[in-house]
């Protein structure tokens, strides 16, 4: 089928359209972290580039960055090794509780997180532990390990069940089959429940804003900076979060490319 | 065969699924180096067997014995025995090479010593040796079928069990790698098991078949004779097209009979089972005559189908081309056979089946 000439043409307007939509934004705020004026405004008079330099000697800067890579970077490894094994229970094993495993691991993501957020703070205060960046994890997790758990199970759905039967039938004891055959092929699907983990912990704001206590992470600051105190520091720093995104979505996609290219041949 | 002592012996083999029973209680002795076939329909109970054997499922009852060694109450990682899947499992995330070097991985065999004995066993299979480092998905559906029987064979089983393996493969390949199997069965001088729906490719490679119904072996024996002499009409049916007459003490309806006939089914009642290739058309002498009305004709390549209606019922009739009705549909035919081609299935039999 040939499309007439108008049709394409107001096919890739659309394009253009969605594509400005959804990104304008994001260099607008890419825009103002260059802007030399104090105050957010349009058009830029006088670029400068200095207010990345003071992002990343400030104090408080380096300790936001550190306490989110910390939360974010722990939330990562816990989904990947929750999410595998959740998605094993998921997926492909069959029990005796597992439909209603199945549905109760994915009621936390149809909390709102707000709700979420303050349950687990009045939490918390019941137990009697002081809200940290260390609570924060857990609250991270309530919310993202479920996810994890669904995207591994994505993969674990089209697993092949024979090809652990046959690996056992050739002799494998349990944690060979594990090793050998489960793991090397869950793995891409692990890789990417990670990458999600780390960019929704990331740029998580409201579980962190109630359960971070007296420390605060990159949106919370973003979010508090924004309220009182804009300085052209916050939509550096804001892309700074974006520039920590894209550095580990690229490494992901880096690895799953390796992983898929390498293994065969070694 | 029975004169030897088996390789493998199974007896009073029972697994029951919550109410459902899918074996009752079934016996069989392997002859070590046999190719047996177990052929059954769907849900006969086939695929439940060959896990029972390979140790993927527990048996509720009986014993399964390998030589002198009880199996069944060993796991499946320990039993000296390799099934090639229905779905080849072959791991995508490796090589040929690996994938056939698997087993041998898992014994702790050094790599050198593993890759000689992948490329010995590609050799075997007739596969190139460059094929050592190909990725799975590279290869064609034969070509993984062989890869499969290598890896099974790297196994080195004392039984190898097949299930159902080519069942996804198109016609022509399946031909060919049917004969290709018997043939390696003859090279290796290895037990087969091979579970199969389709009879065609039991009759092609077995010594003999186990012909499986409803969680019970219906008839064990070689192809020829199950063809020949069956013991139901489940079994005639299942071997191919076949004609039922009814015998009632002696006499078939419908159908004249010779007196050497007469002598033979004298006071006997049952099923007459006749295969549409002993019925000939206008015999000048016969045992059993009858008269019947071309119904529907068929072309099949050097052969000609029949369907006929008599009064002994609809009967189907194969002939060679040259022997064919001159008419066509509605010609009036004298049907006969020989009291040689026809086998009895006696009343009781018939009726508990």
């Amino acid at each position: 089928m040939k499309t007439s000439r108008l049709s394409s043409f107001l096919l890739l307007g659309y394009g253009i359209f969605i594509l400005a939509f959804l990104y304008l934004p994001l260099v607008s705020v890419g825009l103002a972290s260059v802007s030399k004026a104090r105050y957010l405004s349009f058009p830029i008079r006088k670029y400068n580039t200095g207010w990345y330099g003071e992002a990343l000697a400030s104090d408080t800067v380096q300790s936001l960055l550190w306490i989110s890579l910390k939360v974010a970077g722990i939330v990562t490894v816990s989904s990947m090794v929750i999410g595998f094994l959740g998605a094993l229970a998921f997926a492909r094993y069959s029990w005796r509780f597992r439909k209603g495993f199945q549905k109760l691991i994915l009621l936390p993501i149809f909390f709102p997180q707000t709700v979420l957020g303050l349950a687990l703070l009045m939490w918390f205060n019941a137990l009697g532990i002081v809200p940290s960046w260390k609570t924060a994890i857990i609250a991270h997790l309530v919310w993202i390990a479920p996810i994890a758990t669904l995207i591994v199970s994505i993969r674990a759905f089209s697993f092949d069940p024979s090809l652990e039967e046959a690996a056992r039938d050739m002799g494998a004891s349990q944690w060979q089959v594990l090793r050998e055959v489960t793991i090397p092929l869950l793995m891409p699907g692990v890789v990417s429940a990670g990458l999600f983990a780390f960019l929704l912990s990331w740029g998580n704001f409201p579980l962190s804003l109630f359960t971070t206590g007296a420390d605060s992470t990159l949106p919370e600051w973003l979010f508090a900076k924004m309220i009182s105190g804009y300085s052209p520091l916050v939509p550096t720093v804001g892309m700074l979060t974006v520039a920590g995104s894209a550095v580990l979505v690229a490494a992901g996609l880096i690895l799953a490319w390796a992983l898929k290219r390498l293994r065969p041949t070694t | 065969m029975s004169d030897l002592s088996p390789i493998l012996r199974i007896s009073a083999l029972t697994k029951t699924f919550d109410e459902f029973t899918a074996l009752h209680g079934i016996d069989l002795d392997v002859a070590e180096g046999e190719f047996l076939a177990i052929v059954g329909p769907s849900g006969s109970g086939k695929t439940t067997l060959i896990r029972l054997l390979v140790g993927m499922d527990d048996p509720t009852g009986g014993a399964i014995w390998l030589r002198d060694q009880r199996i069944d109450v060993i796991p499946a990682n320990k039993r000296p025995t390799c099934m090639v899947f229905q779905s080849l499992a072959l791991f995508p995330h490796r090589t040929v090479g690996q994938n056939i070097e698997f087993p041998l991985k898992l014994r702790g065999v050094k790599p050198g010593a593993r890759k000689e004995r992948a490329l010995e066993l590609l050799d075997l299979l007739r596969l190139p040796r460059d094929y050592y480092s190909k990725r799975i998905q590279q290869c064609s559906g034969g070509e993984k079928q062989r890869v499969a029987l290598a890896r099974a064979l790297a196994f080195d089983p004392e039984i190898l069990f097949f299930d159902e393996p080519l069942s996804a493969l198109d016609y022509r390949l399946r031909k060919t790698l049917e004969k290709e199997l018997k043939d390696l069965h003859r090279r290796t001088g290895k037990t087969f098991i091979y579970i199969t729906h389709s009879l065609e490719e039991a009759m092609v490679m077995s010594d003999r078949i186990a012909i499986m119904r409803a969680g019970r072996f219906e008839q064990i024996a070689p192809a020829e004779e199950i063809y020949a002499r069956p013991v139901s009409p489940f079994v005639a049916e299942f071997m191919g097209e076949v004609n039922f007459l009814s015998l009632s003490a002696g006499t078939v309806a419908g159908a004249a009979l010779s007196p050497a006939a007469q002598a033979a089914f004298a006071g006997q009642s049952g099923t007459l089972v006749i295969r549409p290739e002993s019925l000939r058309l206008a015999p000048a002498s016969a045992d059993l005559t009858l008269t019947g009305t071309v119904a529907a004709e068929y072309l099949l390549g050097s052969r000609v189908q029949y369907r006929f209606d008599s009064p002994a019922g609809e009967l189907t009739v194969e002939v060679l081309r040259e022997d064919a009705v001159a008419g066509g549909t509605g010609a009036q035919v004298a049907l006969g056979c020989d009291i040689a081609a026809v086998h009895v299935i006696p009343e009781a039999e018939d009726a508990a089946a």
